[in-house]
């Protein structure tokens, strides 16, 4: 038979599994959970606290406040955005470790172009530092991008490696050239036009306007990758490249895209954190967000509507544990080992799951076997 | 310029390349073996964090060292565990380590040690310096060759130990096969997990050791996140040198060079843009290898398209 119409059965079998949320996989992630969970409150028990008491003070810190929700929703939105980031690009094929990187020189670009246009109406501020924030984190997303695609330069170590040299610039930038004359202000840039900031939609916390922004972007990046031509073709490429080609799809151009695209969403949550949050790029406006973010990505298997749900479930986490830290007294520490177990956990579910069937039709068979003996020997 | 290059920044150059040496070392055995290990980072935090638990607690640099040992063949083993028993995704197992990594090391430094940020005291005993008697005395060579700290030694020496081993002994010779054809290996009667859990071993014991150098090699405490990415850069390393334990040695001593060179150079120019030089460097350095190559790889079918006829 034709050896090509072969491969692209081969491939076609080949793409069916492990990229789908099933049912299957949703209980196994509930069976992480509560595991995680119950690893959590071991080492509760183990420091001397009282586990119960220790997530009651988590679930209430981060949603029993109006406050703490809106905080965990802003948490959420960050979370969010950064996964969809993370599995637009993996869906491209090609893994975004840099978005930390991408993130700070948003942020840095929308403090400088929403600072130096004070006067200007408020709208064309939040516009041109929306094009800067995305241009600064796209440009930074496809050098390595470019570098994968042209020379198979591996994107994930120099995605990682540009992150630390982008802190250190951003950090750089807001302790030298750009330094606030401002007094009080540690390392940071000047302040944003004041009216131009996102206005808060409960009071205290961090919930602002710019959830309407991120909720337009979250649209666009589903639309993009589970109802276009593009999704379809990211899609294809991400799960068999060669059955890609082989379909005439460009899997090195869609690949760069991916890569750009995913650099520009963080470079947009970096605009949000110095809009809404700080009103100026302080080299603090991140602590590994977009790795958060990434988690959340790789658990859900870059489903954008499964990484939108489990946003919100991690941002109790993040939020809840702070809160944790401070009523019960425990380290919150305790929630990114709580995290990193559901990782660890989801990420060998199809090998353990495997290994399990395996075993009991091992014991099948030794159980026929052992029949037919006794059959036989009556 | 003398103050800038001297001798001191050649030991500099050494005493920084280290962990990023170790750190590549236990890299380069899973790369062997064909899987990238990318939780290296967080094995090096931990194994920081380890060191000084260990010298702190038995106020002793040796039980340190045991300790990061055991940790090292713990994470090793869990590493395997999930990346091949289990088949995970290896890249996602790596990233979760490291994240662990990060948790764990700063929960422990709280709930232990009560510390917020870093912990250092005078319980901490840091590894012990060797002077070489001979050497001591002889000029440039002896400042350079004598007085660093033991595993600054170890590190030369395990260069050494770990090609003979990959390249000269039947073990190693299989534990290369399980990656480049486990089939083969396979055949010939020989486990390529067996060789898989081995190299995450060893992975797991060279990547902790490198973290000790850090917190008690050339500073005395353990502070969050002190790892700083290294690993990552320890993984480049691996990747320019073609996982080839003296060619990588020499990778990572580059970017000791550049480390310890923005180091000195903070006195004219800002300590962001000097700390930022390392991780350009590799990223160029990653760039270079993949021009070079391409160019002889050009350069060899201009060859053989010369001489065919």
């Amino acid at each position: 038979m034709n050896t090509g119409f072969l491969q692209s059965l081969r491939a076609l079998i080949a793409l069916r599994p492990k990229q789908k949320l099933t049912a299957q996989y949703l209980l196994s992630l509930l069976i992480a959970v509560t595991l995680a969970f119950l690893v959590g409150a071991g080492i509760m028990l183990l420091c001397g606290y009282d586990p119960l008491t220790c997530y009651a003070a988590m679930f209430k810190g981060a949603l029993g406040k109006p406050r703490a929700f809106g905080n965990t929703l802003a948490k959420t939105v960050t979370l969010c955005l950064t996964g969809l980031a993370m599995s637009l690009a993996a869906k491209a094929g090609i893994f975004n470790v840099g978005g930390e990187g991408q993130l700070f020189l948003g942020g840095l670009a929308a403090a400088v172009v929403g600072a130096r246009m004070d006067g200007a109406p408020g709208w064309l501020i939040v516009l041109c530092s929306l094009l800067a924030a995305m241009a600064a984190g796209g440009a930074y997303a496809w050098v390595p991008g470019m570098l994968k695609v042209k020379l198979k330069v591996n994107e994930v170590v120099t995605t990682i490696l540009l992150n630390s040299a982008a802190i250190y610039f951003c950090s750089y930038m807001a302790n030298g050239p750009l330094k606030t004359a401002e007094r009080g202000i540690a390392s940071g840039t000047d302040s944003i036009a004041s009216y131009a900031e996102f206005t808060p939609l409960i009071r205290l916390s961090n919930l602002t306007t710019g959830i309407f922004y991120a909720a337009g972007i979250t649209f666009l990046i589903w639309y993009l990758m589970t109802r276009s031509t593009t999704g379809f073709e990211m899609k294809i490429t991400g799960t068999n490249s060669r059955f890609a080609r082989y379909g005439g799809i460009r899997a090195d151009r869609l690949a760069l895209w991916g890569m750009t695209l995913s650099g520009m969403i963080c470079g947009v949550v970096g605009l949000l954190e110095v809009f809404g949050i700080h009103h100026r790029f302080l080299t603090t406006i991140s602590s590994e967000f977009y790795f958060d973010g990434m988690l959340v990505a790789m658990i859900m298997r870059y489903q954008p509507l499964g990484v939108i749900l489990m946003s919100f479930f991690f941002a109790i986490l993040n939020i809840g544990g702070s809160a944790m830290e401070l009523t019960a007294g425990i380290s919150s520490e305790v929630m990114l080992i709580v995290q990193s177990v559901i990782i660890f956990f989801m990420a060998a579910e199809g090998g353990i799951s495997e290994m399990a069937r395996a075993r009991a039709a091992a014991r099948r068979v030794r159980r026929a076997a052992r029949r037919a003996e006794k059959e036989a020997a009556a | 310029m003398s103050e800038i290059f001297n001798i001191l920044l050649v030991q500099n150059t050494l005493r920084t390349a280290t962990p990023v040496v170790l750190c590549a070392l236990g890299c380069l055995m899973t790369d062997q073996v064909g899987i990238m290990n990318i939780g290296v980072d967080g094995m090096m935090l931990m194994g920081a964090f380890f060191a000084v638990l260990g010298s702190y607690l038995f106020g002793s640099w040796v039980m340190g060292l045991v300790f990061v040992t055991v940790l090292g063949v713990l994470l090793g083993y869990f590493y395997y565990v999930f990346s091949i028993k289990f088949k995970s995704d290896e890249f996602i197992i790596g990233v979760a380590l490291n994240i662990l990594a990060g948790g764990l090391t700063v929960f422990l430094l709280r709930t232990l040690f009560g510390v917020k940020g870093s912990f250092s005291g005078p319980g901490i005993v840091p590894l012990p310096t060797i002077t070489i008697p001979w050497l001591e005395n002889v000029p440039v060579l002896g400042p350079i060759l004598s007085g660093n700290t033991l595993l600054v030694y170890a590190s030369w020496i395990l260069v050494l130990v770990c090609w003979l081993f990959l390249y000269k002994t039947p073990l190693g010779f299989h534990l290369r096969a399980s990656g480049e054809a486990p089939e083969a290996l396979r055949a010939s009667g020989k486990s390529p997990e067996r060789m898989k859990r081995l190299a995450s071993v060893l992975c797991g014991i060279l990547a902790s050791l490198s973290g000790a150098h850090l917190s008690l090699g050339y500073l005395t405490m353990f502070s969050e996140n002190m790892s700083a990415s290294r690993g990552f850069v320890a993984v480049a390393c691996v990747i320019f040198g073609g996982s080839n334990p003296p060619r990588v040695f020499l990778a990572a001593l580059l970017f000791g060079f550049i480390d310890a060179l923005g180091m000195r150079l903070q006195k004219y120019i800002p300590s962001d843009l000097t700390s930022m030089a390392p991780y350009v460097v590799t990223v160029v350095m990653m760039v270079a290898v993949v021009l070079l190559k391409r160019r002889k790889q050009a350069a060899r079918a201009k060859l053989s398209a010369e001489t065919r006829y």
